[in-house]
């Protein structure tokens, strides 16, 4: 009876509708569990903008949200890279702030008192659950089968791939980009599927927001010429294609080109050519297949050939030419470093230096997308063994993502997608198959037969089915219990990896209660309340976007790093002797140099253990008065304790950080516990700065640069002289005493 | 939605009716040589300076006696112009029945001959000729004190001076009077030493407190000055708020009044003469040495508070601890700024809590009135004081509330508040939460007050009606249907070119 009525409620048209609601269920749930695991730093630190870039764009999105659109579009910061200031509004991706911007007035509009700030740092969570929609819309583009649609917005939800680069607070360029590409491409696959200019026009529109969104748009704007390239060598070409690649490229060039920061690069750049190349190439073939409809097959064959010819030499003389009179660019030297991973090391190392841009170790694979990354070939086999249109999509994005991904950590998020929809094809037709409990029946199986013995194709492939209920149960089981152990180790991974906010640190108290340590906010606030509105802050770029969006000052150099010379200036006031930094600090009218030092709390990211990047990259603009070499010891180690290199201890970095450092211990017992050993009894001199700041933990030290001398003397030799006089004070008072 | 919504229900709803007692602070026109008219004497004046805060409290005691021949009532107090700002929480009371209430007070405008502006104290009854009465002034004086040397090393004591006239200032005559100072230790090192005013040492000093006086001033023209400086140790914070915004939300549907301020501080201490050290203040933290920097904030809550928050522009100050009452007992809300405010140093920063709103929400039985009392201010509860130049205090009603009142709580003694018209007071609108006509929002401004205005209590009353409650659900109804009515009308129109 209850059978029966169950059938009621799954067969039929009720059937239909009541799997329709069951599947939106399961998919709002899904996005629910995929914006809720993104909340572990909110819940475990506070709703709070993380680590560095989102500082930026949190700061952008305030100025727009307080400037309107126009004045941002317009936006000349002369806030950041103090003197050359920085034209903001045409060198940014506007898309992230523009979301956000329109949420909060859309949100104000409804009088609901929200602040801006919970709008960015909810932003990444929010579209982390629509890219998991839009991952069940583009696999079920691609499998007929129910399952696989909700597999992949499941596995797309919650894999640490993603989860990375969308945590709450996260508030990344990244954020909606990885739900645009998703959607684009599924607009695209429409498009391809159906011939229809709508589904054209829409991707493009989605490609267009996409290109206002992230920098990674140029993977988009090759992806989808090379599958279209790709069927036209398979001998697919058909006016689906035609329709879906012009409409998309001729509608999404033109609204790629609406971005300032973008603006004519789509027809000047090497790296959007394979798009106009593929457009032209669609063309030719066009006009060939119209032709063939009126020629005899052997004059064709022969106009064909000599017009691929004649076509090819032409489109690569004129390539080669405008290349070189400079009309396209050549390829960017971020481009050269994803073919060779040693090329950023040498010729570009402000690249090389970021952590994000080093190749990926091999555990990160299995650490961000565990089981899927072994279902993920697997998935790539169905394709081959359908390989329609669709198909070869996700083979030859597959393909280059693979490449990129072991590249450059940071593409990794590029190929979590294609992953998720290969393992959810993957896992979908062996869930299909082993959790049927019927077995194939004889009348079915029959009924095979019966075709079988029609067709000559049905012989190759016999109807296979699986009897043994043990081996259905055992299959299951185990698929099953790898989902859960997906399920735990994403939990894990992204609670124990992915949550911190890096600009408070957490650690436990001896009881077990957690500590904040919150040095940077601490330091950051006191520039803010505490030095004049102008006070140019002087710190190695990393902390560029951090100290302009918490201490509101202008910086010399942050983490946009367009200006590879003003970061080498920065770098040699780092690492060279206070003689020669303090000129370069009066030119740039720094009034605060900020240094990161974890010696005391045992923090490794300090910049101690950045400071052979600062040199390198001082370095390689000024080889004759800069050199790695000096900062080594004669057995080639990085010392920072007694034996320590003459240049190593008079830069001004080290003396900065461990200035005053050694009165905080014993005489001859003050320890540096990130490098772990014993430093000199002797605390180093300084004699331009003056230590301003010193956070609770001695994480952010601030140093005021000093005016120049009332009487003109040197510094030093004021120094000296003051420390003449309390010496003999000392003294003075002292026979008092006696 | 918004638009529809105000365009509907806005005809329904009777417009906010100005409330009769919101004034804002005026003065009085006086001509420009303008003088006092001398009918007063002063038989006898004792004045109590208190220097243990961070501010100067004063408290006058004077015998005043008509010597017109007319009853009069305008009595006549006189400040510098430049001070005349800078005093806070002014009040006069009859000092031989203060439970009646404080006597009113109007300000004058600045007589630009004499540099001087006045308080008139309007007596409840005029004074009879030849009668007596002793009234009770008191004040505080915000920011009068210096602090000598203006920079001192991070660990050394800190002095304050302070400068005042051994006369005390008034406009009429004084026969005796006498200056009782308290000063908050005994390490006073400088302070000056009259000599011809009276016979025997001046000042007497015993403790902690000297004594300028008595002087027979009988002879003295009113108005004579005799500086006296003192110079006093004052190793503690002089913590100034240059604004403290209060805001008071009250939600009739949640049952809650939220409260938040926001306090831009400024520490007016000694500044630092060499910068910051974070090793001397890390031993000095270790014991507990008296220092003039802020350590750390105290901030008692009532009690049921709930849900504190300390934040400032860039997120949670992960510093701060919350002791909750047990229902009974105050709360305590330990507030650690994220660095130690130095003499000279900033400081802004938001807390914020909730209460049931039944404890201070109570309807008039048969009506649609509502009476709200909430402390006037709050704010932190420290030894050495806290000063606020500038306090801007809203009380958010629910949406829909008018006819609005408010009064301050006057008890026996001094609620460290001025008068009722020297607080601006306008009613506004403010809109959060779906709101279609906004909160009726009151809003008091006070200039120059002290933590001592912490007892202060304020009574408003509104009328709300049982229409202005369910308007806001009515609203998001009205709103939702809209919505739903339009998709369906989009979604029924046909737009395909070709025919199916």
């Amino acid at each position: 009876m209850a059978k029966s009525s169950l059938d009621l409620l799954l067969k039929g048209s009720s059937g239909q509708n009541t799997r329709g609601l069951l599947r939106i269920v399961i998919l709002l749930t899904i996005a629910a569990a995929a914006v809720a695991s993104r909340l572990f730093s909110v819940i475990r630190f506070e709703s709070i903008i993380h680590e560095f870039d989102p500082w930026f764009n949190f700061r952008a999105t305030k100025y727009l949200v307080e400037n309107g659109f126009y004045s941002f579009w317009d936006w000349f910061d002369d806030r950041t890279w103090h003197p050359l200031g920085r034209v903001t509004g045409g060198t940014l991706y506007p898309g992230l702030m523009v979301t956000s911007g329109v949420i909060y007035h859309i949100l104000r509009f409804l009088t609901i008192p929200v602040d801006i700030r919970n709008v960015c740092v909810l932003l990444a969570p929010g579209f982390s659950g629509l890219t998991a929609l839009a991952m069940y819309l583009l696999t079920c583009e691609m499998s007929t089968s129910p399952s696989a649609g909700l597999l992949a917005a499941a596995f797309m939800g919650i894999t640490p791939g993603y989860i990375s680069r969308s945590v709450a607070g996260s508030y990344d360029n990244e954020a909606i980009a990885i739900f645009l590409l998703v959607f684009t491409f599924y607009l695209w696959i429409k498009a391809v599927k159906n011939g229809s200019i709508m589904w054209g026009a829409l991707a493009a529109l989605f490609y267009g927001y996409m290109v206002s969104a992230w920098g990674g748009y140029v993977f988009i704007t090759n992806l989808i010429p090379l599958h279209v390239f790709v069927l036209l060598c398979m001998g697919r070409y058909s006016s689906r294609t035609y329709i879906a690649y012009t409409t998309w490229y001729a509608l999404g060039t033109l609204g790629s080109m609406q971005i300032p920061f973008v603006g004519f690069l789509p027809i000047r750049n090497s790296d959007h050519m394979a798009a106009l190349g593929v457009f032209g190439l669609l063309q030719l073939v066009a006009f060939a297949e119209f032709v063939r409809g009126f020629l005899p097959g052997k004059q064709f064959q022969k106009l064909l050939t000599s017009m691929v010819l004649l076509t090819f030499g032409l489109g690569f003389a004129g390539l080669v030419l405008l290349t070189v009179s400079g009309v396209i660019a050549p390829w960017s030297g971020r481009f050269y470093s994803l073919w060779d991973t040693g090329y950023a090391k040498i010729h570009i190392p402000i690249i090389a230096s970021v952590s994000e841009h080093q190749p990926t170790a091999w555990p990160a694979f299995f650490f961000d997308l565990n089981f899927l990354i072994w279902l993920f070939p697997a998935g790539v086999f169905l394709c081959f063994q359908k390989l329609k249109d669709e198909h070869v999509f996700v083979i030859i994005y597959a393909v280059l993502s693979s490449y990129f991904a072991g590249v450059m950590v940071r593409l990794m998020l590029t190929l979590t997608p294609v992953v998720c929809v290969a393992a959810a094809l993957a896992l979908s037709a062996v869930l299909d198959h082993f959790l049927v409990l019927s077995k194939p029946s004889p009348e079915s199986q029959a009924k095979a037969n019966a075709v079988d013995a029609k067709s000559y194709q049905g012989m190759k492939s016999p109807i296979v089915g699986i009897y043994s209920h043990f081996s259905k149960a055992f299959v299951s089981g185990s698929m099953t219990l790898y989902l859960l152990i997906f399920v735990a180790h994403c939990t894990w991974v992204t609670s124990n990896a992915y949550s911190s906010p890096s600009v408070v640190l957490a650690s436990r108290a001896p009881d077990g209660s957690q500590m904040i340590i919150d040095d940077y906010r601490e330091a950051y606030y006191w520039l803010r309340q505490n030095t004049p509105d102008n006070a140019k802050i002087m710190s190695w770029w990393d902390y560029g976007y951090q100290i302009g969006g918490m201490a509101d000052r202008p910086t010399l150099v942050d983490n946009n790093t367009w200006n590879n010379t003003h970061i080498a200036t920065v770098g040699k006031a780092m690492s060279s002797r206070e003689e020669v930094s303090y000129p370069i600090l009066r030119q740039h009218d720094v009034d605060y140099v900020l240094v990161v030092f974890g010696g005391l709390l045992g923090y490794s990211g300090d910049d101690l253990n950045k400071f052979l990047w600062m040199v390198r990259i001082a370095e390689g603009i000024w080889p004759d008065e800069v050199k790695e070499r000096d900062f080594f010891t004669a057995r080639g180690e990085y010392r920072v304790d007694e034996e320590a290199t003459p240049t190593m201890k008079n830069s001004l970095m080290y003396k900065m950080s461990y200035y005053n450092y050694q009165s905080l211990f014993p005489s001859g017992q003050a320890v540096d516990r990130v490098r772990g050993v014993r430093l000199p009894a002797e605390s180093p001199q300084l004699n331009t700065l003056e230590e301003a700041f010193t956070s609770e933990n001695w994480i952010i030290r601030i140093f005021k640069v000093k005016d120049l001398d009332n009487l003109g003397r040197e510094h030093s030799n004021a120094v000296a002289f003051d420390k003449g006089l309390k010496r003999k004070r000392a003294s003075k008072e002292r026979a008092l005493a006696f | 939605m918004r638009f529809f919504t105000a365009t509907v229900l806005g005809l329904l709803v009777p417009s906010l009716a100005a409330a009769s007692n919101l004034s804002s602070a005026t003065q009085l026109a006086v001509p420009a040589d303008f003088k006092p008219p001398q009918v007063f004497k002063n038989t006898n004046l004792v004045r109590n300076t208190n220097l243990e805060k961070g501010y100067v409290r004063e408290t006058i005691n004077v015998v005043v006696e008509n010597i017109d021949k007319q009853s009069q009532s305008d009595y006549y107090i006189p400040f510098p112009v430049d001070v005349f700002d800078r005093v806070g929480g002014f009040e006069v009371r009859d000092k031989k029945s203060t439970d009646e209430g404080r006597f009113e007070v109007d300000i004058t405008e600045p007589v630009s001959s004499s540099g001087t502006q006045y308080f008139v104290v309007h007596l409840a009854e005029p004074l009879a000729p030849k009668a007596q009465i002793t009234l009770g002034i008191s004040y505080s004086v915000l920011k009068s004190l210096t602090p000598r040397p203006a920079v001192i090393q991070q660990n050394e004591k800190q002095y304050l001076t302070y400068s005042f006239s051994a006369y005390v200032p008034s406009a009429y005559q004084t026969v005796t009077q006498k200056t009782k100072l308290k000063f908050p230790s005994t390490d006073v090192p400088d302070f000056t030493e009259t000599s011809g005013l009276k016979t025997g040492a001046d000042p007497e000093r015993k403790g902690a407190t000297y004594t300028y006086g008595p002087y027979e001033t009988a002879k003295v023209a009113p108005g004579t000055e005799q500086p006296i400086t003192v110079r006093y140790q004052f190793t503690n914070p002089v913590i100034t708020a240059s604004l403290l915004e209060r805001d008071l939300e009250v939600s009739h549907w949640g049952g809650n009044l939220a409260t938040e301020e926001r306090y831009w501080v400024r520490n007016n201490a000694s500044e630092l003469a060499n910068q910051f050290s974070r090793v001397e203040w890390t031993f000095a933290s270790y014991q507990k040495a008296p220092t003039s920097a802020v350590r750390e904030i105290a901030y008692p809550l009532l009690p049921g508070s709930v849900d504190p928050y300390f934040i400032d522009d860039i997120g949670n100050v992960s510093t701060s601890r919350y002791r909750p009452g047990n229902g009974k007992t105050a709360a305590n809300l330990e507030l650690k700024p994220r660095y130690p405010i130095f003499g000279g140093w900033n400081y802004s920063f938001k807390v914020g809590w909730n209460n049931d709103l039944s404890q201070f929400l109570r309807k008039v039985a048969g009506g649609d009135s509502y009476i709200l009392r909430v402390p006037f201010l709050q704010g932190p509860k420290m030894n050495e004081g806290l000063q606020y130049e500038r306090v801007v205090i809203r009380v958010i009603l629910p949406e829909g509330a008018h006819n609005v009142r408010y009064e301050t709580v006057e008890g026996a003694n001094s609620n460290g508040l001025p008068g009722a018209n020297q607080i601006n007071a306008s009613l506004s609108s403010f809109k959060t939460y779906m709101d279609t006509l906004g909160r009726t929002t009151l809003t008091l401004e006070v200039d120059s007050l002290t933590d001592e205005a912490r007892n202060a209590e304020l009574l408003v009353t509104y009328d709300h009606t049982l229409m202005d409650t369910l308007r806001k659900p009515l609203t998001i109804f009205g709103g939702l249907l809209t919505v739903f009515v339009a998709t369906w009308f989009i979604g029924s129109i046909d737009t395909t070119i070709k025919k199916r």
